[in-house]
């Protein structure tokens, strides 16, 4: 463990010393308040601040996502290529405590370079409002939508596969359907179509979403309701009134006691923009229900629909800012970590500018995982079994860092969960980082030292 | 019969691209080192000596047979610990200077703090370079990064010590001072392994010697065996009267046989030696520019400093490494005692004393004389000291009985 740790301060100082993390770090502590200063967003205090955490995260994380594949290569690279290492291994250090060592010192220079960067991006994020001197509904519009973590619930898909293979049996059944065309392009049709209509609301008709699991912080906050409106024919004032019922529907279904309060609320709203209603906290059931409802009046004219993306959710606070920046924050940790594995995997056989090549090959393809992802399903939908066999599971190892991108949450104020953190952490860390390391240590433990590799 | 190092038909054998065998680097070696033993491997270039260390060392996979060192395998920590190794060039971290780099092997031995310190300042003051200890080692000459080279490998006070060209790139007064070290560690029960092409200085230290060619041994055995010309017989005496040579003369006559009789002469290194000796003590009241150029250019090749600040490194740099030269080398290696026969020089005195000073051998180099007539006692203290620092064992003053424990201390404080 002595030796680990001698190893790990050793690169650390390698890496200060190399000027390389020198660099970054200078690199950003000039960026960071420039972007502070230079982004207006959408000219609004939030639009702002929600330019500067995405950009000044975005920056930092690939920046040290850089240094990590540089620095973790270079420290081991460097070591064999200038028979450093030849001192070191013939001490009392096994290979794989030599290769621990590295990083370990590479992951502690991330952290606390992602700490420094982090607490800068915070610091700036929170004084900001104070500096600009907000208006008290700023303020306040900012604590509801930008300064909080809101958990963020949809409505569940509801599954249409049997709805829509009876109506095309039926369909078969009368001769009604189109000649010529396959039973696949059939059946994909007529789910769409199904699921168009579990969306939309004809006039006089209403909607009611049901969520089960609605656990707000403090029952005293405010639910959220945010939503848009897509229209079968556009009304000529692009409004569209609508009567929203949020609370326990079963007390009127069943008639029971009223425990919590039923809210109506009459709106009228711009079309194809996203609007919130705010809903005291207090309407959820004690079992965490809580159902939706809407109603097209006959005002209207027109079949409403809520469109897939966002069309409608349920958005509560969940937990504070500065939790889920804090969470955001690890989420970069975590990339950083998975980058060093891979780092310290490349540089056990390859010598620093090949290894540096392929890291970056793979951390690009991971920033754009689902692309790729998507590209390799549909380009061999031709050679299933083989695809899925072989090529699959190894697309499948990439790393999937949009996936997991920090702004996303951070950005509309979603709430970062532990939950999904671990989910990401037990994914890339505990299985692919560990693969990779494993695979590391097996070629670093059977490779010949003295050898040049090229 | 247990042997520090041991082979067992090692073949290494270095394949081409296709990997079809090409080079036969090391083939079927059987060597056994003993314990306590200066072992040499000669060869010339490319004969398989550098590859067989580090098949000891593991840095490279036998192609067959197998090696056993200090009676197992080299990478168990508990062997590796009681190893030292010096590779035929210094392999350090630029980055660092020259005080970290001996405290960074020291924590990856797991030294406590303090004895890592303490090592770390002796060991720096016996290779000289305490006056540049804070210095980046990526500065330093070939020369000095030997030094370090030398220090890294004495650290964990080691059983074992192996040696890769141990002498190369360093002046002649670093070369006396390995071979001095060599010695003086041989002397205290370490076994050391060197590889080497320099053939007089393993003609100094070795007791055993084996030449390498084609990767297979050729010749084996003890060195005084080898060399012994065991027809000749050599007498040395002080300067003596004409007429006490004609008696001898007489006498080898009456034997039957011829002689020659002349001055023996001075090995070139003893007289480099002290000529550089004589020259920093006149160069002190001077100038420090004497004393450039002739024996420690090694150290500055590669180092731009300003002429006013040269002067003053330089007194610093060679004052470590050459003060013990003149007082202890020649008696301990120089068979025949070397006899001046030149005109006094103004400070042949000196040097006479230097030489003669500590002609009979110590017994003992823990036990010690008190530090008071000259400085050669007090230089030689110093080096014993140094060494003893090294070994754990305390100054003569506190525990001079307290020898039992100096070769158990590396092993003991690696957890």
């Amino acid at each position: 463990m002595r030796s680990i740790w001698a190893v790990a301060t050793n690169t650390i100082r390698q890496a200060l010393r190399m000027k390389v993390a020198l660099i970054f770090t200078i690199l950003l502590l000039v960026l960071l308040p420039v972007m502070a200063l230079s982004m207006p967003g959408d000219g609004t205090i939030k639009g702002r601040l929600q330019a500067f955490v995405s950009y000044g995260l975005s920056l930092t994380s690939l920046l040290l996502c850089l240094l990590t594949i540089v620095v973790s290569i270079y420290t081991l690279t460097n070591d064999i290529k200038q028979k450093q290492i030849f001192t070191v291994l013939t001490k009392p250090v096994r290979r794989f405590q030599l290769l621990l060592g590295k990083l370990l010192g590479v992951i502690l220079l991330d952290v606390v370079l992602l700490a420094l960067f982090s607490a800068i991006i915070y610091t700036i994020t929170i004084y900001t409002p104070k500096l600009l001197n907000a208006g008290e509904e700023e303020l306040i519009s900012l604590n509801n939508e930008f300064f909080t973590a809101r958990a963020s619930l949809t409505p569940p898909k509801i599954d249409v596969t049997q709805e829509v293979l009876e109506t095309y049996n039926k369909l078969k059944e009368t001769n009604q359907l189109l000649p010529g065309s396959s039973k696949e392009d059939d059946i994909y049709v007529l789910t769409l179509r199904k699921e168009l209509e579990k969306r939309a609301v004809p006039v006089g008709r209403e909607l009611v979403w049901q969520f089960q699991d609605v656990k707000p912080l403090d029952p005293n906050q405010s639910l959220f309701i945010r939503f848009k409106y897509d229209v079968s024919v556009s009304p000529p004032d692009l409004n569209i009134y609508g009567r929203w019922v949020v609370g326990d529907d079963r007390q009127i279904k069943y008639g029971t006691e009223m425990k919590t309060p039923i809210y109506t609320f009459d709106r009228k709203d711009f079309i194809r923009t996203f609007h919130e209603i705010e809903v005291p906290a207090d309407a959820v059931a004690e079992d965490n229900y809580l159902a939706v409802g809407f109603f097209n009046p006959p005002l209207n004219d027109t079949v409403v629909i809520f469109p897939t993306d966002g069309g409608l959710e349920m958005l509560y606070k969940a937990d504070s800012f500065t939790a889920n920046f804090l969470r955001a924050a690890l989420l970069i940790l975590l990339r950083l970590i998975f980058l060093a594995c891979l780092g310290i995997l490349a540089a056990s056989f390859l010598s620093f500018p090949v290894a540096v090549l392929f890291c970056l090959m793979i951390f690009l393809t991971g920033t754009i995982s689902s692309f790729v992802l998507e590209s390799f399903d549909i380009m061999s939908k031709g050679l299933t079994s083989f695809y899925s066999y072989t090529i699959r599971p190894v697309v499948q190892l990439l790393p999937q860092f949009d996936k997991f991108n920090p702004t996303k949450f951070l950005v509309p104020a979603r709430l970062l969960s532990w939950l999904f953190l671990a989910k990401v952490a037990g994914l890339m860390v505990c299985v692919k980082a560990t693969v990779l390391l494993l695979l590391a240590l097996l070629i670093f433990t059977y490779r010949e030292m003295a050898k040049v590799i090229i | 019969m247990e042997y520090a190092v041991e082979t067992f038909s090692l073949t290494k054998i270095f394949p081409d691209w296709w990997g079809r065998e090409k080079v036969y680097a090391v083939d079927d070696l059987n060597l056994q080192v003993q314990y306590n033993e200066v072992f040499g491997l000669l060869g010339p270039n490319g004969s398989g000596k550098t590859t067989t260390l580090k098949l000891l060392l593991n840095l490279l996979y036998p192609t067959n047979g197998k090696a056993l060192v200090l009676g197992g395998d080299s990478t168990d920590p508990q062997i590796s610990a009681r190893i030292g190794f010096m590779p035929e060039e210094s392999y350090l971290y630029r980055y660092l200077n020259a005080r970290e780099t001996l405290d960074f092997y020291g924590r990856i031995f797991g030294l406590p703090a303090k004895v890592r310190k303490m090592r770390t300042e002796a060991l720096l003051d016996m290779v000289g370079l305490k006056a540049v200890a804070n210095r980046p080692v990526g500065t330093f000459s070939k020369g000095m990064a030997r030094r370090i080279g030398l220090a890294q490998a004495l650290i964990n006070d080691p059983d074992l010590l192996i040696l890769d060209e141990p002498t190369t790139g360093l002046d002649p007064i670093g070369t006396r001072q390995i071979k001095d070290l060599i010695l003086e560690l041989a002397k205290r029960g370490k076994t050391v392994l060197l590889c080497s092409h320099l053939l007089a200085d393993v003609e100094d230290v070795c007791d055993r010697i084996a030449i390498l060619y084609g990767g297979k041994i050729q010749s084996e055995g003890k060195v005084k065996e080898l060399l012994q010309q065991t027809h000749k017989t050599q007498i040395t005496t002080g300067p003596i009267s004409d007429t006490a040579i004609e008696k001898i003369k007489q006498i080898v006559r009456n034997e039957q046989d011829d002689c020659v009789i002349t001055s023996p002469m001075d090995k070139l290194e003893t007289f480099f030696i002290k000529t550089v000796a004589s020259a920093r003590e006149q160069a002190q009241p001077t100038s420090g520019v004497v004393s450039d150029g002739t024996y420690i250019s090694d150290f500055l090749t590669a180092e731009p400093i300003e002429k006013a600040r040269r002067a003053e490194i330089l007194d610093k740099l060679v004052s470590p490494p050459v003060s013990p030269e003149p007082s202890s080398e020649p008696p301990t290696t120089e068979h025949p005692t070397p006899v001046e026969t030149h005109e006094p020089k103004p400070d042949e005195k000196l040097l006479e004393k230097l030489t003669r000073k500590p002609e009979p051998p110590k017994p003992k180099p823990v036990v010690k004389p008190q530090p008071v007539e000259s400085e050669v006692t007090q230089k030689q203290q110093d080096k014993d000291s140094i060494l003893d620092q090294l070994t754990d064992r305390a100054t003569p003053q506190n525990q001079q009985t307290d020898k039992t424990n100096k070769f158990s201390t590396g092993g003991d404080t690696d957890a």
